[in-house]
């Protein structure tokens, strides 16, 4: 009972009171939207990298419209990565022609890289964490990679990058190919160096010892006979190697070795790369050696190169 | 039958007796001398000095030499041992292709090549300086140089007659709408068979026309189970096709490999002929710079 006269006590506003309530309401709607233009000011202008990043992620996922101030033209989530990428890229001179194609209006921004002609590329979010998004080309549903700024996360995706750089755009100057690869991981790089991020390059690592990890697990024989025979036709002698393994030197010294990291029981077959200046990648060697793209893509099931299951899957 | 004991038949005596002896053990002390001291070309010398004396010093000896060799044979396998370290060494210079497993004290197995599913080759004799190469594989090595004069594979037919296999299934897969069509017609002309009423001086004629028709149909659905099983067919034989493209990689290194070090089969053939000779010999020279110096 007593709690009931409570209640309708409280109800009862005067006038003032009640305008006071209506104006505040405004007023923090409005405080919202100046926090929020100062964190876009930033995203646009700061010509620091921390700066930059602090903003980005003030913008993702922010609550703008209020229940008495409503913004009708807004960025989405999506647009405010890729204004990052591009700001990141720019400050950090690393752009190598890469920039927003379509800033005419407020819209769903694209982006182009200097040397892929009219490709477009835009960030999606991720179905499973608000703070994720998949950077891929527009005309395909290929996730290149994973940008996660809150948690301080970008992962390649291999199957997919080999997927886009090697078959889709096939025919394309392989040098080309390797410039907008390189604006990502230098990207990425920057990611790494400036703010401690957790990068997984996948087949873009040129690291020495980098595993590229095979989805079959066991690698049959008869695969590993069908690059012997297509490495001989090019001139190339893929040696046998230890544990039922295999090794190709190529051009440079570099070389290929493909084996069990695994035991009998449990194999887990992959390749790695060695090379005097640490640069070849995977993907490098698909680009640069049509005989192992033939060989991958030939038998792309057991070869494809695995990533982050749970971020991918 | 004579039973005097005193005077001996057989001439012996002790100081015949004793000098055969050590002989013997003077035998086993050069050779073990020969192996403390690395002296390989002696050991071999010791092993078997007839061979030695014709074919390392050309010698034609108008008697054979004693061999004591019997006294150390049931060492073989560990003088194997000790005498592979050498030979090994040279026989990576001369036979830079040739790769050696010791899989038993004193045994070794070749193989040909350190590439992707490289052949064993055989065995290394180190004793008696030779190879013994596996049969089938050295008939294959040599078959591939002689099909390669007449520019030809080994495995050149069989690939052609998978080859052709496969055309021939994709084509049946490729033509099955051609033949559902040519089906659909012929079931059609049985129907219109079937709906005939003859003349009794026709009939013959008119059953005749249904079972070729029906021939006919029987044989198009035979073509479409063999199409049907075509896929997996053809993916075996593109299997069997990769197996023997890979044994043609693997003659064409060998044949490389033999080129390069000897030039041709023949002076492969050769050299493997007169490996003992060339080995020692070169033991020889070597002994004799180290002299020298």
């Amino acid at each position: 009972m007593s709690n009931e006269n409570n209640e309708t006590e409280k109800k009862v506003l005067t006038t003032t009171e009640l305008l006071n309530n209506y104006t505040g309401s405004i007023q923090a709607g409005l405080d919202n939207g100046t926090k929020y233009v100062k964190a876009f000011e930033s995203l646009n202008q700061t010509t620091e990298l921390p700066d930059l990043l602090t903003a980005a992620v003030q913008l993702t996922n922010y609550q703008l419209n209020t229940d008495f101030v409503e913004f009708p033209h807004q960025f989405s989530d999506e647009d405010v990565q890729l204004v990052f990428f591009e700001r990141l890229l720019k400050l950090s001179n690393n752009a190598n022609g890469f920039g927003i194609s379509n800033a005419e209006h407020v819209q769903k921004l694209l982006c182009k890289f200097g040397s892929l002609g009219d490709n477009t590329f835009t960030f999606t979010k991720s179905t499973k964490n608000p703070a994720g998004f998949f950077f891929g080309p527009t005309a395909h549903n290929r996730p290149l990679f994973y940008l996660n700024l809150k948690n301080k996360e970008l992962m390649f995706h291999g199957s997919s990058l080999i997927d886009y750089f090697v078959v889709d755009l096939e025919g394309l100057e392989v040098s080309a190919i390797k410039q907008a690869l390189q604006v990502m991981i230098q990207a990425a790089e920057v990611l790494k160096e400036n703010f401690g991020f957790k990068i997984d390059f996948n087949v873009l690592d040129g690291v020495n010892g980098e595993f590229y990890e095979f989805a079959a697990g066991k690698i049959p024989e008869p695969i590993l006979d069908e690059l012997f025979v297509k490495s001989a036709d090019n001139q190339y002698i893929l040696m046998s190697g230890e544990n039922g393994g295999a090794a190709l030197t190529l051009d440079n010294d570099t070389k290929l070795t493909v084996f069990n990291a695994g035991n009998e029981d449990r194999p887990k077959w992959g390749a790695d790369i060695h090379d005097n200046d640490q640069k070849e990648s995977w993907l490098n060697l698909l680009l640069d050696y049509p005989f192992i793209k033939d060989w991958y893509l030939d038998n792309k099931k057991q070869l494809e190169i695995l990533s982050n299951k749970i971020i991918f899957g | 039958m004579d039973n005097k004991i005193e005077n001996d038949p057989f001439s012996q005596n002790d100081t015949i007796l004793s000098s055969a002896l050590s002989e013997k053990v003077k035998y086993l002390s050069d050779l073990n001398d020969s192996i403390k001291d690395g002296n390989d070309l002696k050991v071999y010398e010791l092993m078997d000095p007839n061979r030695f004396a014709t074919e390392v010093k050309g010698e034609q000896p108008d008697q054979p030499k004693a061999n004591f060799f019997g006294l150390a044979a049931d060492l073989k396998t560990q003088l194997s041992h000790h005498l592979s370290n050498k030979l090994i060494d040279y026989l990576g210079t001369t036979y830079p292709f040739f790769y050696y497993h010791e899989y038993d004290l004193g045994k070794f197995n070749i193989y040909f090549g350190n590439w992707w599913d490289h052949r064993m080759f055989g065995e290394l004799d180190a004793i008696n300086v030779q190879f013994n190469f596996a049969e089938d594989e050295y008939n294959t090595l040599s078959k591939s140089f002689e099909l390669e004069a007449q520019n030809k594979r080994v495995n050149d037919d069989q690939m052609r007659e998978l080859g052709q296999k496969n055309e021939k299934l994709t084509q049946l897969i490729e033509d099955q709408n051609k033949r559902d069509q040519r089906k659909e017609e012929i079931r059609k002309q049985i129907k219109e068979n079937e709906e005939k009423s003859p003349m009794p001086w026709e009939a013959g004629k008119v059953k005749e026309e249904h079972q070729q028709l029906q021939n006919a149909l029987l044989e198009l659905t035979n073509i479409d189970e063999q199409a049907s099983d075509g896929r997996a067919e053809i993916k075996k034989n593109e299997n069997q096709i990769l197996a023997l493209s890979k044994e043609e990689t693997i003659y064409n290194l060998e044949k490389q490999n033999i080129r390069a070090s000897f030039g041709s089969f023949e002076a492969f053939i050769d050299n493997n002929n007169n490996l003992y000779a060339k080995y020692l010999q070169s033991l020889s020279k070597e002994t004799q710079v180290t002299d020298g110096e």
